[in-house]
């Protein structure tokens, strides 16, 4: 039960992918001029973590670890990620097109999204994973349980950031900083009131 | 085993890995293949036609998100074309050529705004010092203009517009009409609805949307429509009719002849420059 709780706390709140790690930046900055598309984006990102790390754990710890090209981890993680959205694409597409209609647009934006390629790198790294376990063993079920809460957090921001992006709009920004630059100053200060969690003691 | 310590030799382990790769681009493509056989969608062929012949222009005027929204509603047979004010009416025959239906003849139009009153003419109510956009203004007793119909000219309208064609000089928007595709987002966005279509080919417009009587619209605006009726008993062809103390052109009527704009004692019908923005769409 320690360790679910110092997974489920590190994942969303004091390691926190944007926050905290700065992964996902693009999305957290592109699309999140509304709360509905950041909303899309979070579960999209969650659904493909989850899938990814599904994959991905298996694969390096039964083929690539015991035939010694464990290095050429990133190269293989994005080449497996990359297909599988594509499939899941696919699948979306067919089985749900109403489903498909809301997240699969933004399905092709996360092939290469450096947040699920972070999490599918975290979990096989044994010096991340290990401050967490506090001696359990690691395994596929952590994993899973580490992405699918990573992929929560990056929901939690990216809905945070939209919400104020959307009350910004009310008001007149000088010219200067209107659009971006206001952007920027507010992920900042999301981030700062995130640096609090860091204290949390697991 | 260890795949890359068959041999010292460096070439070699650079052959092992591209092979590597190679195997596992094999079946991961074999892989996508198969699941895109599998779950292959059968686009329909009419919806991508349709979309070839939509103007593109992704405005949302029609109510769809985006024009492949559009298409997709036409070819499921709900939806009117003459819902897309965007498209040219050749490329809409086509589209009904596509639909096997028939095309209502129809004219271009643009957005007017039907306010001539701005920061000089309309009275104002008090001074709005808040947050600088029509719909935060229009939530404050109505504005702060004495006119319940006048422009507020916060620029909600430019905002939304996705031509650039509305420019706000002195606290009054105007719509450019040769940039105007009359998708009708500042008609939504306006929160007085001031803003109307017109034929493009239109040669007058009325100025004015305020429906209170003459001896209260000559208290506020010096360019209010005081509903004397000179303009509907002075047209000689009868395209001007009295409603709500306003006067409705009928176009299908209108000959261009000016006369109203010359009767007008308070100067809100417009003339308005038809020739050059019709010559400069079919140059």
């Amino acid at each position: 039960m320690g360790t679910f709780i110092a997974i489920v706390l590190a994942a969303v709140l004091t390691n926190n992918f944007i926050t905290v790690k700065t992964y996902g930046i693009c999305p957290f900055l592109g699309v999140s001029k509304k709360t509905s598309s950041a909303l899309g984006m979070g579960v999209a990102v969650t659904v493909v973590m989850v899938l990814a790390t599904l994959v991905t754990y298996p694969v390096y710890e039964y083929v690539m670890k015991p035939l010694k090209f464990d290095f050429l981890e990133i190269i293989f993680f994005i080449f497996i990620i990359a297909a599988l959205v594509q499939m899941l694409e696919k699948i979306i597409q067919k089985l749900s097109p109403s489903l498909y209609n809301t997240m699969g647009i933004y399905l092709p934006l996360i092939t290469t999204n450096c947040a699920v390629l972070g999490v599918a790198e975290l979990v096989i790294n044994d010096g991340t994973m290990e401050q967490f376990l506090s001696g359990a063993s690691m395994n596929i079920g952590w994993a899973v349980l580490y992405s699918f809460f990573a992929g929560l957090g990056f929901t939690l921001v990216m809905i945070i950031m939209s919400g104020m992006r959307e009350r910004l709009n009310y008001y007149k920004t000088p010219k200067a900083l209107a659009g971006f630059p206001t952007a920027m100053v507010t992920a900042s200060f999301i981030c700062m009131a995130f640096m609090v969690f860091t204290y949390i003691q697991i | 085993m260890n795949l890359l310590e068959f041999t010292t030799q460096t070439w070699i382990t650079v052959g092992i890995v591209a092979a590597i790769f190679a195997g596992s681009a094999l079946v991961i493509g074999a892989l996508i293949l198969v699941v895109s056989k599998v779950f292959k969608v059968d686009v329909d062929e009419k919806i991508t036609k349709i979309l070839e012949n939509l103007a593109g222009a992704n405005c949302g005027g029609c109510g769809c998100s985006g024009c492949s929204g559009f298409a997709t509603k036409l070819a499921s047979g709900a939806g009117d074309i003459s819902d897309c004010h965007v498209t040219s009416p050749e490329k809409k025959a086509e589209i009904a050529k596509i639909l096997g239906i028939e095309l209502r003849d129809e004219e271009r139009t643009v957005a007017v705004v039907k306010c001539n009153g701005g920061a000089t003419n309309c009275a104002e109510k008090f001074e709005y010092n808040g947050n600088p956009t029509c719909a935060s203004c229009a939530s404050l007793l109505g504005g702060n203009k004495m006119c319940a119909t006048a422009c507020l000219g916060c620029g909600d309208c430019k905002e939304v517009c996705p031509e650039n064609a509305i420019e706000i000089t002195d606290k009054l928007s105007e719509v450019n009409p040769d940039l105007c595709i009359s998708c009708g987002a500042c008609m939504s966005a306006c929160p007085k609805q001031i803003i109307e279509r017109i034929p493009a080919s239109a040669p007058v417009y009325v100025a004015c949307s305020s429906k209170c009587k003459g001896k209260d619209v000559m208290s506020v605006c010096k360019v209010g429509c005081i509903a004397c009726g000179l303009c509907a008993k002075s047209c000689p062809h009868g395209a001007i009719t009295m409603v709500d103390n306003l006067p409705s052109i009928d176009y299908s009527k209108c000959t261009g002849c000016l006369t109203c704009v010359s009767k007008c004692p308070r100067k809100i019908i417009i003339k308005r420059d038809v020739a050059k923005t019709e010559e400069q769409k079919t140059a």
